[in-house]
């Protein structure tokens, strides 16, 4: 992805509906970061739905210079019905130098989970994305993503990651990044970027079909469990 | 000159710093625990029980025998325990769920049959540890993962006043109060009480503390603090609601 | 309002739980009971976030006692009513389904198996296979699906309501943590606009005029005075049971035909197992498998004729054996070895059946 200038300092969170693809889109975004030699810590604010996040890649990310904060999967007992635990470090994590990336989990306060960040309130440079999925019922049309990212309140921008899983075809990325070109013009936002599985990111190239840069997601997600 | 908070003996240290999120009121709930059970001297006693819920992360909380159980059983179990021995001091921790919903009946019976039993339970609105459900204490309004709308009192029901009921129906012997972790040392001194009302073999004993819980209510410090300290004792006025009247056991 | 929740076909991404709160909704369910436990909580929170939109209604219970209770109150009001749990949820709801049981109401009911026993782990297993297949104080008598994707938990919870209303033994929709959790595209659809019918509710209670005079009261009980009296309630039962059996089993078989090892599976445990299989059978061995989708009524007899075709059966589940003691209960006085694969509580994937099956193959020559 080109950069057009290196900012000093990078920090976003993603944040959208119930599997929208919030994680994988914060992932690859802190794996793109650490491979280009920049400091990231990557920070799991899922409260949520525990066990199925960024847990248990820890490990996977640290060997791509990614620092995760985030419970280790066998630290808490019973971390199935538990396991909806802040880590401390995560209050503090805008404190770390370098990059910080938040995965923020979905939930019926949307963004206010970021008073949970010390400074995220203050911190103007800390902007929020949120992703949107066509396939997703309650996002799928312009109207209904509009009201959605309003629920939302502090939004910064939208990411298009419109995909159906291993039933992708380019025809629904391109929709997806139709819908919510619209929805981001009237909403007065930008549209930061549409997300691209790896095996079709190819076939768009380094911008999609309406001018917006395009990210290749890996799925590292689905080793999360199983 | 390094001043050291005081870490109760009773306290395990092998699993300190423990792992309630930072701003949740557990952590002073079980300091003042901790610290009762020092100045009583019954360390070698009690029997500590915990639910399912955030309650559950104290099951290896202190260095003393600790049963985790299931949801809303702990008061059963204790019963259970306190009824086989009674010599053991039992301490049936739980949260808003385990005491109020799926254990309201073991409540009400445990209450209503004058179990030599404490029950400490912890109020912060939600299910917690499950992501943020609607409680028996979640108040008319407040948003939740199965109210996202807010509560609607006409159709979701109405808050559960706990210490009221139990104050009702319990007998003479009973003690009965609810504290705040805004007040922590009224709420040492109510569960203190509630303790020595088991020791004595006077009745029944019920503390409710109302708790915090910033990760569920996406509060910040200020926000946490003005929600325990000026909603939540609206709806849940603290003091003492039931002090034992009538002779020794 | 009332607006219908799902137009013409829609190709959807989503989880598992949120799958089978829509087919709910587009099976046209009207009421919801629910306790929340991991991991079928996001069933009701996105319940309870559709419901204003569509005029649909909720209830978080105290428990599952009352979930279940209260979800047979809602089908004797006539609606179809239903509610979802798992593990120590699922103990508890043996209760009220005994009722059911016993009373013929049908009541739906989706359970996301977690570990067990007990607490266990929210995460995953096969282990309440004998819970919702027999869990009661009675025969069950009972209908369970279980499912293998998102696109059959959108199928098989719209089919288990008509399902239950036409036969009228509470039904189940059997998947676990897994399937609940996991991402996976799907197409929704209205069932009405495929030309599904969906069987109409009857009212056990509140049906219009006055009872003793204008109709019949209607007299529910669940408690007989002697021995005799129950064998009769309970032979008309098992007599409808039985007749019903072979209109509503279903299950899927591959390569059966002269096989050398026979897999069985079912849940998302099949999915492993199929793709295991196929995978051999390309590189020219002779294995196949065999699904039960309904658990109960088993698919018995179809079983035992593809069980005759192999010379040996392998049996793979996440739990210690309670796929496996179904199968040998069916497959009774027939002698073909089975071979088995039971991992309690943890997932299988589909090189650990290979291995396995190769294994066993190679230890034949």
């Amino acid at each position: 992805m080109k950069q057009e200038q290196s900012p000093s300092r990078v920090l976003e969170a993603y944040t959208g509906e119930y599997a929208s693809g919030k994680s994988e889109n914060a992932v690859n975004r802190a794996v793109e970061l650490a491979r280009q030699g920049r400091r990231v810590t990557l920070v799991d604010l899922d409260l949520v739905e525990p066990c199925y996040t960024l847990r248990p890649l820890k490990k996977i990310l640290g060997e791509e210079g990614v620092s995760v904060l985030a419970w280790d999967t066998g630290e808490l007992v019973g971390l199935g019905e538990t396991g909806n635990i802040l880590k401390p470090e995560v209050q503090f994590c805008l404190r770390h130098p370098g990059d910080v990336i938040l995965d923020i989990g979905y939930g019926a306060s949307g963004v206010q989970v970021l008073n949970l960040v010390e400074g995220a309130a203050e911190e103007r440079d800390l902007k929020v994305y949120a992703v949107i999925n066509i396939a997703r019922p309650m996002t799928a049309a312009v109207t209904d993503i509009v009201e959605h990212v309003r629920s939302l309140k502090r939004v910064d921008g939208l990411i298009n990651n419109s995909h159906l899983g291993e039933e992708t075809d380019l025809g629904f990325v391109q929709e997806g990044a139709r819908v919510v070109k619209e929805a981001a013009v009237v909403l007065g936002l930008p549209v930061v970027a549409t997300s691209v599985m790896e095996q079709l990111a190819a076939a768009v190239g380094e911008t999609d079909w309406y001018g917006h840069p395009v990210r290749r997601l890996h799925r590292y997600l689905p080793q999360a469990f199983w | 000159m390094e001043v050291l908070p005081k870490i109760p003996k009773s306290w395990n240290l092998e699993t300190k710093p423990h792992k309630f999120c930072p701003g949740c009121g557990h952590g002073l709930i079980l300091k003042a625990l901790g610290q009762v059970i020092d100045e009583l001297g019954i360390q070698d006693r009690v029997v500590f029980g915990c639910d399912i819920g955030c309650s559950l992360l104290s099951w290896d909380f202190f260095n003393v025998d600790s049963v985790q159980t299931h949801h809303g059983r702990t008061t059963p179990v204790m019963v259970g325990i306190k009824r086989a021995n009674p010599e053991l001091i039992v301490v049936a921790y739980m949260g808003d769920g385990g005491g109020y919903a799926i254990g309201s009946q073991h409540l009400v019976n445990a209450a209503t049959r004058d179990d030599k039993i404490t029950v400490l339970l912890v109020n912060n609105t939600n299910y917690a540890m499950t992501g943020g459900q609607m409680a028996p204490t979640t108040m008319p309004g407040q948003k939740t993962e199965t109210t996202p709308y807010g509560r609607d009192v006409l159709e979701a029901g109405y808050p559960m006043m706990g210490p009221e009921m139990v104050s009702a129906i319990s007998q003479d012997g009973a003690y009965v109060a609810r504290g705040s972790v805004a007040r922590f040392r009224k709420l040492k001194e109510y569960i203190k009480k509630a303790l020595e009302n088991q020791i004595a073999g006077r009745g029944f004993s019920f503390v409710e503390a109302l708790s915090t819980c910033p990760t569920n209510w996406r509060t910040n410090a200020e926000q946490t603090w003005a929600f325990l300290e000026n909603e939540m004792t609206k709806q849940y006025p603290p003091g003492e609601l039931k002090t034992p009247t009538g002779k020794e056991g | 309002m009332g607006e219908k929740p799902i137009k013409g076909e829609q190709k959807a991404f989503m989880t598992g739980n949120e799958a089978v709160a829509w087919a709910a909704l587009a099976a046209g369910a009207e009421i919801m009971y629910g306790y929340p436990i991991t991991p079928q909580n996001e069933i009701m929170q996105y319940w309870t976030r559709l419901a204003p939109k569509y005029d649909k209604k909720f209830l978080q219970t105290e428990d599952e006692l009352s979930a279940g209770f209260t979800t047979v109150g809602g089908v004797l009001a006539g609606r179809r009513a239903f509610t979802a749990t798992a593990g120590p949820g699922n103990v508890l709801m043996q209760e009220p389904m005994s009722m059911a049981e016993a009373m013929r109401i049908p009541t739906v009911v989706v359970v996301q198996q977690r570990g067990g026993p007990s607490t266990a782990t929210v995460i995953y297993s096969q282990q309440e296979v004998t819970l919702t297949c027999f869990g009661g104080n009675g025969e069950g008598l009972r209908v369970v699906y279980s499912t293998s994707s998102h696109q059959e938990l959108f199928d098989y919870t719209i089919k288990a309501f008509n399902t239950a209303w036409k036969y009228r033994f509470p039904t189940f929709v059997l998947a676990d943590g897994y399937q609940a959790k996991m991402r996976e595209s799907l197409v929704l659809y209205d069932p009405q606009e495929k030309g599904q019918k969906m069987v109409p509710t009857e009212a056990f209670v509140g049906k219009p005029g006055t009872p003793g005079e204008d109709r019949a009261p209607a007299h529910l009980r669940n408690t007989y005075n002697i021995e005799e009296e129950l064998m009769d309630v309970l032979s008309k039962d098992i007599k409808e049971y039985e007749e019903m059996t072979p209109e509503i089993i279903e299950y899927e078989e591959f390569n059966t035909e002269d096989t050398d090892l026979l897999v069985i599976a079912h849940g998302i445990v099949f999915r492993s197992a199929a793709m295991a299989a196929r995978e051999l059978a390309e590189e020219g061995l002779k294995v196949g498998y065999f699904r039960p989708i309904t658990l109960r009524p088993f698919p018995r007899e179809e079983l035992r004729k593809a069980a005759a075709k192999a010379k040996q059966l392998l049996v793979v589940e996440s739990s210690y054996g309670q796929l496996l003691k179904i199968v040998k209960d069916n497959l009774y006085g027939m002698d073909v070895p089975i071979k088995t694969h039971l991992r309690p509580g943890v997932g299988i994937t589909p090189e650990e059946v290979v291995a396995d099956v190769k294994t066993i193959l190679g230890e034949e020559e």
